[in-house]
């Protein structure tokens, strides 16, 4: 049987999401289309507005709100300067901040390394960290990207390149279990990660 | 280790099949195109989570499950229960084909569970070992260098925990390495960013060619030794460990050690084949990026097998090839027994009619002392009346499996 065209496309369009494949995509279509109330329309308006409502911060690339030039953490000034936490996504962020066991601040590089995926150093915000460091006032830097082989690959680099700045580089990696995100492992473990973390040798 | 049961579903030409399987030989006997083959492929499968036939698991799919399968999820279905030591344990893969979206054709997919608990490939290979030995099999020594290294992969996997897991791992960034090689080659670039995938590579690669270093070196012992009981002392077998990347000092020039000289490789540290095998690419740098791949390491190993000093995959005579290879195979029995403590299940395809007489014997001799082997054959002649009154005899025919004679009962 063939689908109307617009159903295909949101179909199409859903499978390209994380964690979707062709059956919930399938599934989740069919009950938009089914759903009495407004929600297919509240999805609409919510997407619509998705990406020129939500800015990124200028200082550490998390996710804040339209208009706003810094989050509301680089804007905190309880928070502590002098410590950075690098991380992948702006999810990453959300976790660790749920643990409260981080006084510092973030860096939000948008990826990891994978040359597979033509995905360069320039292809993340690591230039603007560089940035941020040669500023000074920064005394450690904790590189929080996942224990996959590319999150691996990227602390590495991000390393290479902090070296001549002599600060204190450190990894945070114990206590997840490898190939594990940051993203799902529980509170306890994080808080663990974060007061185990290793200098990188 | 032994299995007690096999059950399978829409697996080749079994469209369903429940076997009790004993504790023994079994001579599974059948004319052409029968199933015999297929039912070897689907115990191994059991144990290497790959085919020894193809590298398309589709093609394990019976014809008319692939058939239905545009319309709707089918699954094909192995099933075993096995004793491994003093426990019993379950072992379950599902190979499910499955529409992508709408009209976007078919795949496959691979579900392995152990004990009733779904399982990566890499987390249950190792639990249930088996071991095939099949005429075509000589490609092992004929054949190109990849079909050795898949050889050696499928016995160290089953054999070492974390083999399989480590290849998959240094695959991944083998090919991380050969993207960004590539990119540098058409487009130029820092090459210095190379070294952040080195670090992967090397450290994964070290350990996979320490690996190779023991557990050839170990089943050379066992092959020299049955190679040398099989031709009556008049050969010497030897398996040649040749790793792409060498960690010992090679002369002037060359970037390998010559066959004919055994070498010793069991004193090296990994971290000093690591920071070799680091040093090599730093100096190859240039001609990597040239050709645009990863030029030395795992990925590139050979084995060679020599009788006598003479390279059998350059010059073996046909009968050479099958004696080394049946004490090649018999090695590994021997190998994975001593390493693991248990016998891994025999799956023999078509052997005897490879074999002369003496050597016939010579196996049935090896065979006897086995926990659990599966032989096939078109011919029973082939076997001593001795044996065939030892073993239970199956007769396969278009997909089913019946009982021929069970001497036990008759006793
Ligand atoms: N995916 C499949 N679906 C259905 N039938 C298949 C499939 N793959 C193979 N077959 C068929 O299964 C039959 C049995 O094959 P198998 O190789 O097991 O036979 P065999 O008994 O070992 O024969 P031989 O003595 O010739 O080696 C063949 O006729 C083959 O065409
Ligand atoms: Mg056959
Ligand atoms: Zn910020």
């Amino acid at each position: 049987m063939i689908l109307p065209d617009p159903l295909q496309k949101l179909i199409n369009a859903l499978e390209r999401l994380p964690g979707i494949g062709p059956k919930s995509a399938s599934r989740l279509a069919f009950f938009l289309l089914r759903s009495g109330d407004d929600l297919a329309d509240e999805l609409a308006q919510a997407l619509h507005g998705l990406k020129e409502r939500v800015a990124f911060c200028q200082e550490c690339f998390n996710i804040t709100s339209a208009g706003r030039e810094h989050c509301e953490i680089c804007d905190d000034p309880r928070r502590d300067s002098t410590l950075l936490c690098v991380v992948e996504d702006a999810l990453d962020v959300l976790s660790l901040e749920r643990t409260g066991g981080f006084p510092g601040k973030y860096h939000v590089l948008h990826g990891v390394l994978s040359p597979i995926e033509g995905i360069g150093p320039d292809d993340l915000k690591i230039q603007p960290l560089i940035e941020r460091v040669r500023r000074g006032g920064i005394k450690e830097v904790i590189l929080a990207t996942n224990p996959s082989m590319e999150g691996d690959a990227t602390a590495l680099y991000l390393r290479q390149r902090l070296e001549p700045f002599g600060l204190r580089v450190t990894r945070l990696a114990r206590g997840l279990p490898v190939g594990g995100d940051l993203e799902y492992a529980d509170q306890n473990t994080l808080l663990r990660a974060l007061a185990g973390r290793q200098e990188m040798d | 280790m032994y299995l007690t049961h096999l059950s399978l579903t829409n697996f080749r030409s079994f469209a369903r099949l429940d076997l009790e399987i004993p504790r023994r030989a079994i001579l599974l006997v059948g004319s052409n195109a029968q199933g015999k083959t297929s039912l070897l492929e689907a115990v191994y499968f059991l144990a290497a989570f790959t085919s020894f036939q193809t590298h398309a698991d589709r093609q394990l799919l019976h014809f008319n499950t692939v058939r239905e399968a545009k319309n709707q999820v089918s699954v094909g279905r192995l099933t075993a229960d096995y004793q491994r030591g003093t426990g019993k344990h379950h072992l379950e893969v599902r190979l499910i084909l499955e529409p992508v979206g709408v009209g976007n054709g078919i795949r496959l997919r691979k579900e392995i569970l152990l004990d009733k608990v779904k399982r990566q490939a890499h987390e249950v290979i190792g639990h249930f070992n088996a071991v095939i030995f099949a005429p075509q099999m000589s490609q092992i020594l004929e054949g190109g260098p990849d079909e050795r290294r898949r050889y050696i992969n499928m016995a160290l996997a089953q054999t070492f925990p974390a083999y399989a897991r480590t290849l998959s791992e240094y695959h991944q960034a083998l090919t991380q390495r050969n993207a960004l090689l590539k990119t540098l080659n058409e487009k130029g670039g820092n090459s210095e960013h190379l070294s952040i995938w080195d670090e992967p590579l090397t450290r994964l690669g070290s350990q996979i060619i320490l690996w190779r270093i023991q557990a050839l070196q170990e089943l050379e012992i066992q092959a020299r030794r049955i190679h040398s009981q099989i031709t009556r002392g008049k050969e010497v077998l030897r398996l040649v460990y040749q790793p792409s990347y060498e960690p010992l000092p090679t002369p002037a020039g060359q970037i390998s050690l010559p066959l004919e000289f055994p070498v010793d490789r069991s004193g090296l540290a990994p971290e000093e084949i690591r920071r070799g095998f680091a040093e090599k690419l730093e100096k190859i740098r240039a001609e990597e990026i040239a050709r645009g791949q990863t030029l030395i390491g795992p990925h590139r190993d050979e084995v060679r097998f020599l009788a006598n000093g003479i390279d059998l995959g350059d010059y073996g005579s046909r009968g050479q090839i099958r004696t080394a290879l049946l004490s090649v195979k018999l090695a590994e029995v021997a190998w994975m027994q001593s390493r693991t403590g248990e016998w891994p299940v025999i799956l023999l395809d078509e052997v005897m009619a490879e074999l002369d007489i003496q050597r016939r014997a010579d196996l049935l001799n090896y065979l006897a002392e086995a926990e659990q082997v599966l032989l096939t054959t078109t011919d029973l002649h082939l076997f001593t009346p001795e044996f065939i009154r030892q073993a239970l005899v199956w007769q396969v025919q278009d997909g089913k499996i019946a009982p021929q004679n069970d001497p036990a009962e008759e006793e």
